[in-house]
């Protein structure tokens, strides 16, 4: 999936690709909100920290209580006041609470080839 | 009805707690020992001061830029994902339409988290014990 394609998802307001490093290799913008370039750069390098995290946190649990189905991590997402983002290794999508559907979004990010 | 026996009651829901300030004040329901849920309620709190934390740096960039307050968090796993939304949590299976159902449920339930997150977290174990955070 394309971040044009991502673009088509309920309420999807930015769409972004990024490198290990957090550097931002790609992104699209709708027009008339409030995200910018610079904001999506902080978000793809805050989201390479969470996932990462997220691995510790998922490794950690399932190797102490036994509990499987954590790993391999398949995304991340932030919940804020008016919009979530949603995010796998190398692409994420910024949509808007009110219209979001979370599998669709973790879906699309994991299949995204930007 | 309470929030988590609210989420105990949907099919592939697995667990599903609350935390309160330092993560080692919680309640629980589900497939946990109290010490698995003691664990999961700090590394859920310590999410939840993270990405608190994080949305403060993405505002004072864009001011109201419609993600601070942080309300919560998903990790995604391959079987299975951990919900938050303010001082509550759940562990869920992956399953269809699971996910979407759970969190629309919690965001209704718990409401809109206020600014002050500390405060939001320390009131739920009562007291206005303000001064002492700070």
């Amino acid at each position: 999936m394309t971040l044009e394609q991502m673009m088509d998802l309920p309420g999807a307001l930015a769409a972004f690709s990024y490198t290990d490093k957090g550097d931002i290799t790609g992104h699209q913008i709708r027009e008339g909100t409030e995200i910018t370039p610079q904001i999506l750069d902080l978000l793809a390098h805050s989201c390479v920290a969470n996932i990462a995290v997220a691995t510790l946190e998922a490794r950690g649990w399932e190797s102490l209580t036994g509990q499987k189905g954590f790993e391999p991590l398949q995304g991340f997402s932030m919940v804020g006041l008016e919009w979530s983002v949603v995010v796998s290794d190398h692409c994420g999508v910024i949509l808007k609470n009110r219209d979001v559907n979370y599998e669709a979004s973790f879906n699309a990010v994991q299949t995204c080839s930007a | 009805m309470h929030i988590v026996k609210q989420l105990m009651a949907i099919p592939g829901v697995i667990a599903a707690g609350e935390f309160a300030y330092r993560g080692d004040r919680f309640s629980f329901e589900g497939a946990l020992t109290a010490e698995y849920a003691r664990m999961a309620s700090i590394l859920c709190r310590s999410n939840t001061m993270s990405v608190n934390m994080q949305s403060e740096i993405f505002d004072s960039f864009a001011a109201n830029c419609g993600c601070k307050p942080m309300q919560g968090w998903i990790v995604r796993g391959a079987q299975a994902s951990v919900c938050n939304v303010g001082n509550y949590f759940a562990f869920i299976e992956n399953r269809p339409d699971l996910l979407n159902d759970v969190m629309t449920i919690m965001r209704a339930k718990v409401g809109d988290v206020g600014d002050d997150l500390l405060v939001n977290l320390y009131a739920k174990i009562g007291g206005d014990v303000k001064e002492a955070l700070y």
